[in-house]
């Protein structure tokens, strides 16, 4: 790794693959780029920044597709398994990254690259091996068209060592490109948000099968042994990562949020549901858990192995279970889980798909069109999934996502979006600044940019007054730039449930040898979520795109403890960007910028 | 506001962690801090001892703001914090007047603080505090400024709050231990890392 030797945390290589002309190229990781980065989102940033200007076409040969892990990925970190995808999203136009688990991050570490990064666009399917020894591009011909347990089956029956390997795919709908195809790693663990699926589609890789075993090395092994001991001892005390997330699952949730009225239902025009304890985390863990199960290096478990009367598989988590259900109007628990398998198997954002779906039914409540898909109706909504996968009759339409398929037929009102992306499963008037987050997030509506549930709802670190709004953005943006840190050095946002900055800059200092404070990590988020603006701000987006929809604005809630509220969102996102030191239009300041060191990027 | 900072600025009178007169808060608004009034009973808050005044620069309200404002901008200006708490715990100035660093031996003490660094500075207030403050606040939560008092970041009143009563909770058990005399049994598995926080 440039300017840095020997290197500790990161493994110092960057793997280039052009799909066009089949050639592979290593290079080394640049020292600068590590530590004023980390990794994951943060590389993604940066290299979008510096190489996919406003002329590329997110689903054309120009666009990267970045698969790239964090300092603490593959390491003793609790959580510490995970990698970013990131990409141009065919979605929102915007920057995109969506952070994955499972453990194709560590295998991918293993073979001894920080990073792949994906260009060009092959001329017919092909599949990569990366290990130890290189990378290798392999026909594909084969598994086009297959889902995502066929495709990963094929392939594990491919390698030589499969317990050591793990396959990152799409399914259906990554080759026909809707756009918010998943990809999916390990069977059934999503970078979900944003259509990386369809990018990869779009480049004609099915697959890339990671195999390397390979440790990543520790600067201060006694130190880490007890940072990580801190970490676990927190991750063991508190309540909702000992208790809730592992017993109930994220569905945990779904109560709560329906009790304090915040529970989206029938595409955000109601915010209780009537049919809570049908689909409750109460409910899941009494008629489908088989057993729990868990991420690499995780020691809150909060995935789900269920069983329906007709399937088996992984989850449904909080938002797929809303998703499908609540926002749907459906109280099939069955039929919901189904849909969430088939998502992971066609290779679908749950999020999207469910509102995507959910914008239809209230289309077709309000006579605006006549397709055969009504809210509650569990069987419509299943057919739905598919159709949307294979881009089948309405399907198609549906593929397109919320957005553009609402101007479609005029009925802009019925897409629950932000820039084009799905909100997801909280009600922004039942919250203090959940709304504020959603308009600013930089990949378009999103709970993973930085979530009030913590301060608003669950009372972590402390509970606030949910419904006031004054001074609230300063809270938010601490959090953005948290998350932007969590996703860039290969760690879940749940530790962050229980863990403090501290916590992660003493393992994130064993790990690298490289002194990181508490504060030098919020910089290294702010910088990071300061070029992602840059990089909408380059891409046309404006102050006008840090929106919510209209139906947020304007009208109250009509039940619940919220009963009466709505968003007054122009006063916060004032507060928000003279909070960011941006000028009124949301613009970074020469000034800030300088104090990011990324004066010459603007 | 006002009500977080009155129930906070009582909780820390009632409590003994501050004297009458003693002790200031802040939040940190963006570009602006407000912070209790030079004079200011932070048991007795009003709204009129809330004084707003600029991050970066001064304006007339600094006539009013606590003599502590250039240790809060200077830590807001070098932290994430948005919650700044100073205050007078007895037994953690106590001490600070023997130690460097307080390293806490109860359950609570060593989960939350894990260690407390211990900064000198003669002067009470102004640049040459906060230059000793603010970087040690980079790395902790919570400092203490010998023979003085603490300093205490968090992303709300109540969580620096916690830090605290935290850490007076915990510098009594140490006092209580020394005091008693006796070898403490650890029972802390890694005990001596502590240190290294």
């Amino acid at each position: 790794m440039k300017g840095h030797n020997p290197i500790y945390g990161w493994v110092g290589k960057i793997a280039r693959v052009n799909l066009t002309s089949r050639e592979v190229s290593i290079q080394e990781l640049d020292g600068n780029l590590a530590t004023s980065y980390l990794g994951g989102r943060g590389f993604g940033a940066r290299w979008l920044y510096d190489e996919v200007g406003p002329s590329v076409d997110p689903l054309g040969p120009e666009n990267l597709l970045i698969f790239a892990t964090g300092p603490l990925t593959g390491t003793k970190a609790p959580t510490g398994g995970r990698f970013s995808v990131c990409t141009k999203s065919p979605l929102t136009g915007t920057v995109l990254d969506s952070n994955s688990g499972g453990k194709w991050g560590v295998r991918l570490k293993g073979t001894g690259y920080d990073a792949l990064i994906i260009t060009g666009a092959a001329n017919a399917p092909v599949w990569l091996l990366v290990n130890e020894d290189g990378i290798t591009l392999n026909d594909a011909d084969h598994l086009w068209g297959l889902d995502v347990e066929a495709t990963t089956d094929s392939l594990l029956d491919k390698v030589s060592r499969p317990e050591l390997a793990s396959v990152a795919c799409i399914g259906p709908a990554g080759e026909k490109l809707v756009r918010f195809a998943a990809i999916i790693n390990d069977r059934t663990r999503a970078a979900g948000r944003g259509g990386v699926g369809a990018v990869m589609g779009s480049k004609n890789l099915k697959a890339i099968v990671a195999c390397g075993s390979q440790k990543p090395a520790v600067a201060d092994i006694s130190g880490l042994d007890f940072a990580v001991y801190e970490s676990r001892k927190a991750i063991k005390q508190s309540p909702v990562t000992a208790v809730g997330l592992p017993k109930y699952g994220t569905a945990g949730l779904i109560r709560i949020m329906n009790l304090l009225g915040a529970l989206p239902t029938r595409n955000f025009r109601d915010c209780c549901f009537e049919h809570i304890d049908e689909v409750s985390g109460e409910a899941l863990r009494e008629r489908l858990l088989v057993k729990r199960s868990a991420c690499w290096g995780c020691p809150i478990g909060c995935a789900r192995v269920t069983k329906t009367k007709r399937g088996q598989g992984e989850g449904p988590e909080y938002e797929s279970l809303w998703a499908l259900g609540p926002e749907c109007g459906v109280s099939d628990l069955e039929a919901i889980a189904e849909a969430g398998y088939l998502c992971n198997r066609l290779g679908l954002d749950t999020i999207s798909t469910g509102v995507t779906i959910a914008c239809a039914m209230e289309m077709v409540e309000r006579g605006i069109a006549d397709f055969a898909i009504h809210f509650g109706n569990a069987q419509e909504m299943l057919t739905a999934v598919e159709d949307i996968a294979y881009r089948r009759g309405l399907g198609n339409e549906l593929a397109e996502g919320s957005r553009r398929f609402a101007e479609r037929y005029g009925a802009t009102e019925c897409a629950m979006e932000v820039k084009g992306m799905e909100l997801p499963a909280y009600e922004p008037r039942a919250m203090g600044a959940q709304g504020l987050g959603f308009a600013t997030s930089n990949r378009g509506a999103c709970h993973l940019r930085g979530n009030m549930l913590g301060a608003e709802m669950l009372g972590i670190p402390k509970m606030v007054k949910r419904f006031t709004f004054e001074g609230r953005a300063g809270l938010l943006i601490y959090h953005q730039h948290i998350s932007a840190v969590f996703d860039s050095l290969g760690m879940c946002k749940f530790a962050g449930l229980a863990l403090s900055d501290e916590h992660l800059a003493r393992m994130l200092s064993a790990v690298t040898g490289i002194p990181f404070t508490p504060q030098s990590l919020h910089i290294i988020g702010e910088r990071i979520w300061n070029l992602e603006r840059l990089y909408n701000l380059r891409e046309g987006f404006t102050s006008k795109d840090d929106a919510l929809p209209r139906r947020l604005i304007e009208e109250p809630l009509s039940q619940g403890p919220a009963k009466g509220r709505r968003v007054d969102l122009a006063p916060m996102l004032a507060e928000y960007f003279r909070f960011r030191g941006w000028d009124s239009e949301g613009v970074p300041t020469r000034e800030k910028l300088r104090q990011l060191g990324l004066e010459d990027r603007r | 506001m006002i009500e977080e900072f009155q129930r906070i600025g009582n909780d820390l009178f009632m409590s003994g962690l501050v004297s009458s007169h003693g002790g200031n808060m802040s939040v940190r608004l963006g570009d602006r801090l407000v912070i209790t009034r030079r004079g200011s009973q932070l048991g007795h808050l009003a709204a009129e001892d809330l004084i707003e005044t600029g991050l970066y620069q001064d304006d007339s309200n600094i006539m009013l703001a606590s003599s502590e404002v250039p240790v809060h901008r200077a830590i807001y200006n070098n932290t994430a914090a948005l919650a700044i708490i100073h205050a007078h715990p007895k037994t953690a100035i106590a001490l600070s007047l023997s130690e460097d660093e307080i390293i806490p031996v109860d359950v609570e003490g060593s989960y939350l603080l894990h260690k407390v660094p211990v900064v000198s500075s003669e002067i009470a207030s102004g640049q040459e505090l906060a230059a000793v403050v603010a970087p040690s606040l980079k790395q902790y939560k919570i400092i203490m400024v010998r023979g003085h008092g603490c300093f205490s970041t968090g992303q709300l009143l109540e969580e620096a709050y916690q830090w605290v009563s935290c850490l007076e909770e915990s510098s009594q058990v140490l006092y209580y231990c020394r005091t008693l005399g006796a070898q403490i049994k650890e029972y802390r598995r890694m005990a001596d890392r502590y240190r290294t926080w």
